[in-house]
């Protein structure tokens, strides 16, 4: 967002000329300097520590839980959840979003169901889920498969539904069957929504993992944060706000490099 | 097969014989005596219960309270500062990295770092939901700002506006559309945080709340009132400020 408002000379006027990207170092300079003035801020007694742990602190929080194993142990959980969770979840969504934009019937039988559902946060569902499955591991492993569900049956709907009629006129008058069909026609055009797709949920279903390890859980990220808060510990509260920061910014960063690898071939 | 599924009674017989089935197995399931598995109609009784005592009147009231309350909060400060950075490079520059580097974060994350600081209870919320409100309307508005089209700013020089009508004439409109699209984002954002940080604190009344009273107390029936309800004022919500967006945009010849 930023480099994109860089392209234009609107501080400036029409006559200051262009812009380009920021270079990384001017992006890099306000944050070094608010983690100074934090450090500065409680060094010199401004916030006691029981309300803010100054960099330096929050820092040894990290090592300490790196080198006791703790917060690996917390990473690597709450990653195997969203990564079974979502693979199953896209999976799913994937195939019910192809299955009602190729059948009319299957759309007229199903999405108005799907379509309230929808309507619901998925974090309502939260407590009924608890209620069937407990809290353990099932009960994560489905609100991120039903978070990632909903975004990426909408998304492959849309992607399968954008194909141009004409395209698959094509694939009459070369008699194309149904596996030939998807995997030359259907798949290629329809990858560049479905990774949207796939970049939006993966997001989406990281926040409510988080949540859901808040709520109930006897590791992970969320659950790290919330025995910190029971326990005081704001280093610990403060170095799992920044993992699961880092968290989201990696997966959203790699789910859109991913996407602009795949759609490369679309701008030649 | 395709006529007979244009004709809306078919479509209407159609979509209703999914929920059917799902009912159905619901109600077999219930009568199979599991534990927490409140039968349908158990449903309808329990929404005239809650009607009649005026508990899912209070607990939707609050819940709309505090949704709007972060939104008015939120919203604001966001399309302001949106605008700001748009505009005033400098202080995109400043505030822009630390932004960017907070919206990482899950929201619900900020919960348990926020009941240290303010303690669990309905300050806690009221923060976290107006944050939740507060990025989607700066994003957008920054957005709207600083993607204008470059031709409208040349035919501003070629006016030769000064600052304030640059911004009053051409900025501020061009970025409408956008900035009110943050704040429709802003709306589902902020409701979803509600009822998320209901439901983890507890704190006070709403929707949330009742949710996990109804978790911790086994009630199926109860529960699917109050996800009803939720389901249902999101539903409303939404579309009316999606006409909203659309009346206050009449002026624009071409919206998608």
């Amino acid at each position: 967002m930023a480099s994109r408002a860089a392209d234009f000379p609107v501080a400036g006027g029409a006559g200051a000329g262009f812009r380009f990207r920021l270079p990384p170092v001017g992006a890099v300079v306000p944050l070094v300097a608010l983690l100074m003035a934090w450090q500065i801020a409680c060094l010199t007694g401004l916030f006691p520590p029981q309300v803010l742990v100054p960099p330096s602190g929050v820092a040894r929080a990290l090592v300490d839980m790196t080198q006791s194993g703790e917060l690996q142990r917390h990473v690597g959980d709450s990653l195997f959840r969203l990564t079974v969770g979502f693979a199953i979840g896209a999976v799913a969504g994937m195939a019910f979003g192809a299955v009602i934009a190729l059948s009319r019937l299957a759309e007229a039988a199903l999405s108005p169901l799907f379509m309230t559902l929808w309507q619901v946060p998925v974090i309502a569902f939260v407590p009924m889920m608890v209620m069937f499955l407990g809290i353990d591991e099932p009960f994560k492993l489905a609100v991120v498969a039903i978070a990632a569900f909903f975004p990426m049956a909408l998304a492959t709907f849309d992607g399968i539904r954008g194909v141009p009629r004409n395209w698959f006129e094509v694939a009459k008058v070369y008699r194309l069957r149904l596996p030939q069909l998807i995997r030359r026609i259907l798949l290629p055009a329809t990858v560049p929504a479905v990774l949207t797709g796939l970049r939006v949920s993966l997001t989406r279903a990281w926040v409510v993992l988080v949540a859901a390890e808040l709520l109930a859980a006897d590791s992970g990220i969320g659950q790290m944060m919330e025995m910190g808060r029971q326990l005081f510990q704001i280093d610990v509260v403060l170095a799992g706000v920044m993992v699961s920061g880092l968290i989201g910014f990696l997966l959203d960063r790699g789910a859109r490099w991913v996407e602009s690898r795949a759609t490369r071939w679309r701008a030649a | 097969m395709n006529s007979l599924l244009a004709r809306f009674p078919v479509r209407l017989l159609i979509g209703l014989a999914a929920p059917a089935l799902l009912i159905g197995w619901w109600q077999w399931q219930a009568s199979a005596h599991i534990v927490s598995f409140a039968p349908p109609a158990a449903v309808g009784s329990a929404l005239v219960e809650m009607l009649r005592s005026g508990d899912l009147l209070r607990d939707t009231l609050s819940t709309l309270a505090r949704a709007f309350t972060g939104l008015a909060i939120g919203a604001p400060l966001g399309v302001a500062l949106g605008i700001a950075m748009g505009i005033w490079k400098p202080v995109d520059r400043v505030l822009g990295p630390l932004l960017h580097a907070l919206r990482q974060v899950p929201m619900i994350g900020w919960l348990p770092l926020m009941g240290l600081w303010f303690g669990v209870g309905e300050g806690t919320e009221l923060i976290v939901v107006s944050m939740s409100a507060f990025f989607p309307s700066m994003l957008n508005s920054h957005a709207g700002v600083a993607e204008v089209e470059r031709r409208y700013l040349e035919v501003g020089s070629i006016l030769r506006f000064g600052t304030v009508q640059r911004i009053r004439f051409i900025l501020l409109p061009a970025a409408m559309p956008l900035v009110l699209t943050g704040i429709t984002q802003a709306l589902a954002f902020a409701w979803i945080a509600t009822i998320g940080t209901e439901l983890l604190t507890g704190a006070g009344s709403g929707l949330g709340v009742a949710m996990g009273q109804a978790q911790m107390q086994q009630r199926l029936d109860v529960m699917l009132v109050v996800i009803g309800a939720t389901a249902a004022l999101g539903f409303v919500i939404n579309h009316l400020f999606r006409r909203l967006r659309r009346s206050a945009l009449r002026w624009q010849p071409s919206l998608p």
